[in-house]
């Protein structure tokens, strides 16, 4: 069984710019490009998709939806990377809208100084802005590349080392023998 | 396998003795049961056929963008509206899910496998007609059925014990349980509290080797995924290599059928269908066994209206995409002390079925199990999507702490109920959308009955208790409000001995078209409690023998 809200809730969550546009990262276009996001991981430099501010700007939302705190955040997850490699292929289409959302995001932060960077606040004044706006499409669009690129498999492009499957006590994949947890583990002979 | 060298090549031209439609839990039996009976058959699948060391563990293929399923909406085109007066509208993700591929949605399902009770089957006879709804009796009992059953946990491999409320059995379970989860362990400490009983959940998943298949190596990816090491008791792992290996089977997939066509004695002769690369095609037939579920079924046989069959092909009743149920689901979460990792493993290891049975005290029609699992907690994205308590904020340093500490501790309740029979929830054509191979998109018209949502409501409560009596740190639960869509597809071509209200008859022969039989979810006459695929395999063991047996006789 598959109760009926769980997709609905993850979709209808979204919010996204162009419906289910934004969802559909086919897995060939990714994986076609998870070796050079590997690598732009190494290199900490070069991206396929996005110029040096866009992926600044993106970066420090990510950094504020995923905050590095005591633990790893999306900033040490390489989360921009997973962003800069899902725009290839067939997320291309989808690309302009994302970055006029970006730029609709950016020109909102204060008309007074049209060019005010988000990355230039502080932590406190960009989870204001980031408050302000969420609900919006450009929002939720980022919040779900955050999470995708946080946790999906690091052939995606972020997930640098699985830090964030450590980060919540995933495993991840493998084969287990029982007992699995605390609770089982209590009722072994 | 695909590539076996035994695999034959039929001509279209010539008829072979079946043509089946659909390669899933149904359709997979039947190939397998009529091929070793030694009759000729060309299996017709739409989806690919995927080998199993295919299957990933990938979370945004599989999970998110659909993989198994085919891709997201806009590939299929489905729509979705509550009522009929309502204009149905497309989301993203199909309402109706099933995966495509060989092997059906089998491969990809979490393999909880109840079998009906004996009250199923008479429950219209025991309590009483339901004003406003289609509830009936099937045609056959559970003692008709039971031996097949047994052939399922047999034959498809099916681990267990028996509970305490089980309907009598022939057999033993071929295996015994796989192991108990933390998330059994807390259910078993709060029913035993509660004075209810929580037993071993049967499951379609191999605990030792079983048929040459080998065991489970409790990764932990059922629901959703494709299981890499054949474990899982899918008709690809199970049923598709013997009847590949009779040498009279021949599987085409990718391959879309659009039309079973008639001839003038008002037979089914031809099956149309369109090819990997688009170009259409028929296959002749002595007979067709249509296996395609409740959804793809229904469409099917209204795509295939003539002048002959005005209203689309076996439907003289008008019951064909009519009937349709889900099964009603409620959900509640608890989140305790210490790691359950509930990942790991295949989701359900107990389940709670005291109040299967319909109860007049309680006020409304209505029975259900509730099982203990991780749900969405078995994958990190998931998790995060859809599992996260309602009171944490959705993003930022609160949201990484509790995701953080509710990950590995984290269970979910779900119940599954009944769903009542109604003529308003129904699969339909859309008037204007269509899929990518330009046929007209499934359409579907469904919200519970009063009933069906009081029966989850009331399990959600029971729910909620045994989460406390487990010693849950922290509870919450989802609101329980009407479908919108769902993957169990019931009851749309359900079986009867009156040809005005049914579609096929006991033994799945369509009452219109006499070499037309349709075994799949949508035989069933009543919901069961959920988990219905285990009585979908049983009817398709049932209908197979039957059916061989008349073509024997030469009565196709």
């Amino acid at each position: 069984m598959n109760p009926d809200w769980s997709r609905r809730r993850f979709i209808g969550s979204g919010g996204t710019l162009s419906g289910a546009a934004w969802l559909k990262l086919t897995t060939p276009g990714l994986v076609a490009a998870a070796a050079s996001a590997c690598d732009a991981m190494e290199s900490a430099s070069a991206f396929v998709n996005l110029s040096e501010a866009q992926a600044r700007e993106l970066s420090a939302i990510s950094a504020r939806l995923i905050p590095t705190t005591s633990t790893p955040g999306a900033i040490e997850a390489g989360v921009i990377h997973f962003i800069d490699q899902s725009l290839a292929g067939e997320m291309a289409a989808e690309r302009a809208a994302a970055f006029q959302g970006l730029s609709e995001f950016l020109s909102g932060l204060n008309p007074e100084q049209p060019n005010r960077l988000f990355s230039e606040l502080d932590a406190a004044d960009q989870d204001a802005y980031l408050k302000d706006r969420e609900g919006t499409d450009f929002f939720e669009f980022m919040r779900l590349m955050t999470i995708y690129g946080f946790f999906a498999m690091s052939s995606h492009g972020g997930n640098r080392d699985h830090l964030s499957w450590t980060l919540i006590g995933f495993e991840g994949h493998g084969a287990w023998t029982p007992p699995f947890g605390h609770y089982d583990s209590e009722t072994e002979v | 396998m695909s590539e076996s060298n035994t695999m034959p090549s039929f001509k279209e031209t010539e008829p072979v003795d079946f043509v089946i439609i659909g390669a899933g839990s149904a359709g997979g039996i039947m190939a397998r049961e009529l091929s070793g009976a030694g009759f000729n058959i060309v299996v017709l699948e739409q989806g690919p056929y995927r080998q199993q060391h295919e299957f990933s563990h990938d979370e945004l293929s599989v999970a998110i963008n659909n993989e198994l399923l085919g891709g997201m909406n806009d590939v299929h085109g489905q729509t979705f509206r509550h009522y009929e007066h309502e204009e149905a509208q497309q989301p993203a993700v199909q309402p109706v899910r099933y995966a495509r591929g060989v092997g059906g949605s089998s491969v990809h399902f979490t393999a909880n496998f109840w079998r009906l009770r004996p009250s199923d089957f008479k429950e219209r006879s025991l309590l009483g007609p339901i004003e406003g709804t289609n509830f009936a009796d099937w045609p056959i009992s559970y003692e008709e059925l039971e031996p097949y059953y047994a052939k399922v946990e047999w034959e498809i491999g099916v681990s267990g014990a028996p509970g305490p409320f089980d309907a009598p059995r022939s057999k033993p379970f071929p295996m015994p349980p796989l192991p108990i989860k933390s998330s059994g362990v807390l259910m078993e400490k709060g029913a035993e509290k509660l004075g209810l009983h929580a037993q071993v959940e049967p499951l379609a998943i191999l605990s030792r080797a079983h048929n040459g298949r080998p065991p489970c190596i409790n990764c932990g990816y059922c629901m959703y995924y494709g299981c890499e090491v054949g474990a899982k008791s899918s008709t690809l792992a199970a049923m598709v290599p013997l009847a590949e290996a009779t040498g009279r089977c021949e599987i085409r997939a990718e391959s879309v059928v659009i039309r079973i066509e008639t001839n003038d004695q008002g037979k089914a002769d031809r099956v149309v269908y369109l090819d990997a690369s688009g170009t259409e095609r028929a296959q002749a037939a002595r007979s067709v066994l249509l296996c395609a579920n409740g959804a793809e079924t229904s469409r099917l046989l209204f795509m295939s209206a003539s002048s002959r069959h005005p209203d689309g092909l076996a439907n003289s009743s008008g019951f064909v995409g009519r009937n349709l149920m889900h099964n009603a689901h409620s959900l509640g979460y608890g989140v305790f002390e210490h790691p359950l990792n509930d990942y790991k493993g295949p989701q359900v290891s107990r389940i709670i079925h005291d109040f299967y049975e319909s109860d007049t005290a309680r006020g409304f029609y209505g029975g259900g199990g509730i099982d203990a699992r991780p749900l969405f907690s078995a994958t990190p994205i998931l998790h995060a999507l859809n599992a996260m308590p309602p009171d944490v904020a959705r993003w930022g340093s609160e949201w990484k702490d509790a995701i953080s500490y509710n990950f590995t501790r984290q269970l979910a309740l779900v119940a599954s109920t009944t769903s009542l029979p109604l003529d308003r929830n129904n699969i339909t054509l859309d008037p204007q959308s269509k899929d990518i191979w330009g046929r007209p998109a499934i359409r579907e018209t469904y919200h519970d009955h009063p009933d069906d949502l009081a029966i989850a409501a009331f399990l959600q409560d029971v729910s909620m208790q045994v989460l406390d009596a487990a010693g849950a740190e922290k509870v919450w639960r989802m609101p329980v409000e009407a479908s919108t869509g769902g993957e169990h597809l019931l009851g749309t071509c359900r079986m009867g001995d009156d040809p005005s209200t049914s579609v096929v008859d006991r033994y799945h022969r369509s009452h219109d078209v006499p070499n037309l039989f349709i075994c799949d979810g949508s035989s069933m006459v009543t919901s069961g409690r959920g988990q219905p695929t285990m009585t979908i395999m049983a009817l398709a063991f049932r209908a197979a023998e039957h059916i061989a047996a008349a073509a024997r006789r030469g009565e196709v």
